[in-house]
């Protein structure tokens, strides 16, 4: 699903955030990227998803080489990717409903595919009911909640999740995670950034871990260490 | 398609209510750099209105009374073109009554009283003469007039007055100025219109973050701030468009009220004229609109 062949991105001559980068994620595959501040966890969430170029290697995408791709087409890569964040990006003039079907709304799918796929999705992240509050009217784990709806509403490939659980406490981190869980297993591939070294070493998943913008470890069913 | 354009149209309006006090300068700085231009258009129109029987380098107009006869008119004719030395023989030209009467209603337009006097039946057809580039203005006086003392039927030899002179020149100038101002102020409308957009694509960084990131296109996301522009140019053009028919309807109305021999019947504009002054008002508006939020909304995209 997403593949990194000696790729190097470096931000100015002295900072290079990511070195000869090469792995393979399998599809439906659930992937932590650890490592301490600044090792390239966040510049390789980026070059999934083209926010970001690197300066060597290619990162191909769903079978595709991203690097390549015109920017005309980007925005169609992307409708095929999540994206979650520690600080969930919510627009806090908007409520759960609107916040969630904006994702829907700005890639043109008609309403009645609104009215029907939003409901549902704020179901399934254990939102019901919670339709019309605002952001502000949320606790921090329900508002990541409402971010991950809105991630997956579209039904994506692919999940980047960077520091989901930043904000969270523990046991409302530990409820995030058992949702990431449950989207995976419906075959959605997720790649997530995290310190959190609990839920790593709960969730034993495969484990990427970077130092320096080098992968120092790529271990199935590792722990944070 | 249908959501796409209520999305557009939603996000365009509440734009432009959230950024209303900058909306509202870019409206008014646009409304008035366009009202000065319709002025312009419109003064320079009143100018062309009052110089039109002297336009295309003429220099005397041979008027020859309504009654005279095909033959006599030749006579005429063949008089001026026998002194090719003098009189530019290629560009002579002549205006029967219809024609006459037409240049006369613009010539009087704001002097209903004058114009009432005159009728295809009464009015003097005229010969218009361009002199040589080199001839020499006593050469031209001799000639000029003989034509008056010998020929049949003509009743008066004119030349420009130095009032039209100075009109000429003043046209010249007020032109100049006024449209100098007007590209000052359409450049400050289209700056007011781009930080407008800047500003309201500031305050909306966040969901245009969220836009891209789960794949809406550039234009979708362009569009509704464009359009908004637009929409400040075209409300911009049509207070100045308004502003331009009051005025010219008070002006109007103004000449109209003054003695007949005033001299400012011809700086009345009437006809079809406001109607395409007004027009080029509404797609100039909207050229600003379109050029300050196009190129705002292209270079601030990636906020």
């Amino acid at each position: 699903m997403i593949k990194l062949e000696n790729v190097t991105k470096s931000y100015s001559t002295e900072v290079t955030a990511l070195q000869d980068a090469t792995f393979d994620i399998a599809k439906a595959e659930f992937v932590f990227l650890v490592g301490p501040s600044g090792s390239g966890k966040s510049t390789l969430l980026r070059l999934m998803n083209r926010q970001e170029k690197p300066e060597k290697g290619m990162v191909w995408v769903a079978g595709r080489n991203i690097n390549d791709m015109p920017d005309s087409k980007v925005p169609h890569l992307r409708r095929n990717i999540g994206n979650i964040f520690q600080d969930y990006k919510l627009l806090a003039n908007k409520t759960v409903f609107e916040n969630v079907a904006f994702a829907l709304e700005v890639i043109g799918r008609p309403k009645h595919v609104i009215r029907q796929q939003v409901p549902a999705v704020l179901d399934l992240v254990g939102l019901n009911g919670k339709q019309e509050r605002f952001p502000h009217q949320l606790s921090g784990g329900e508002q990541q909640r409402v971010s991950i709806a809105r991630a997956f509403v579209n039904r994506p490939l692919i999940l980047l999740a960077d520091e989901p659980t930043g904000n969270l406490d523990p046991s409302t981190g530990e409820g995030i995670m058992r949702l990431l869980d449950r989207i995976n297993k419906t075959g959605t591939t997720v790649v997530m950034a995290t310190h959190d070294q609990r839920i790593v070493n709960m969730m034993r998943k495969r484990v990427i871990q970077l130092d320096r913008g080098i992968i120092v470890r790529d271990q199935a069913r590792g722990v944070y260490e | 398609m249908f959501s796409r354009l209520s999305y557009t149209v939603r996000e365009m309006w509440a734009s432009l209510r959230r950024n209303f006090t900058l909306t509202a300068a870019a409206i008014i700085t646009a409304a008035v750099s366009l009202f000065i231009l319709g002025l312009t258009l419109m003064v320079l129109r009143g100018f062309d209105n009052q110089l039109s029987q002297w336009s295309g380098g003429v220099e005397i107009i041979v008027y020859v009374e309504n009654d005279a006869t095909p033959e006599q008119l030749d006579v005429i004719r063949t008089a001026i073109e026998s002194t090719p030395a003098v009189i530019d023989i290629s560009r002579l030209e002549y205006l029967d009554a219809e024609q006459s009467m037409e240049e006369a209603r613009r010539l009087f337009a704001g002097d209903p009283e004058t114009l009432g006097l005159l009728s295809v039946d009464n009015i003097p057809t005229q010969f218009k003469l361009v002199p040589q580039a080199d001839v020499s203005s006593e050469l031209l006086q001799q000639v000029t007039s003989s034509y008056k003392a010998e020929l049949p039927k003509v009743f008066r030899v004119a030349s420009p007055s130095k009032q039209i002179e100075v009109l000429d020149t003043l046209r010249g100038v007020v032109s100049f100025v006024l449209y100098l101002v007007t590209l000052v102020l359409l450049f400050s409308a289209v700056l007011l219109i781009w930080n407008t957009i800047r500003t309201a694509m500031f305050a909306r960084r966040r969901e245009i973050e969220v836009m891209k990131l789960v794949g809406a296109t550039n234009w979708f996301i362009r569009v509704p701030f464009m359009l908004e522009g637009l929409i400040q140019g075209l409300v911009g053009a049509l207070f100045a468009s308004g502003g331009v028919l009051t005025a010219n309807w008070y002006w109007t109305r103004t000449v109209e009220s003054f003695p007949p021999d005033s001299g400012f019947g011809a700086f009345v504009v009437t006809g079809n004229y406001p109607q395409w002054v007004v027009l080029w008002l509404m797609v100039l508006g909207m050229l600003v609109g379109a050029i300050g939020s196009g190129t705002a909304a292209s270079k601030f995209l990636d906020v």
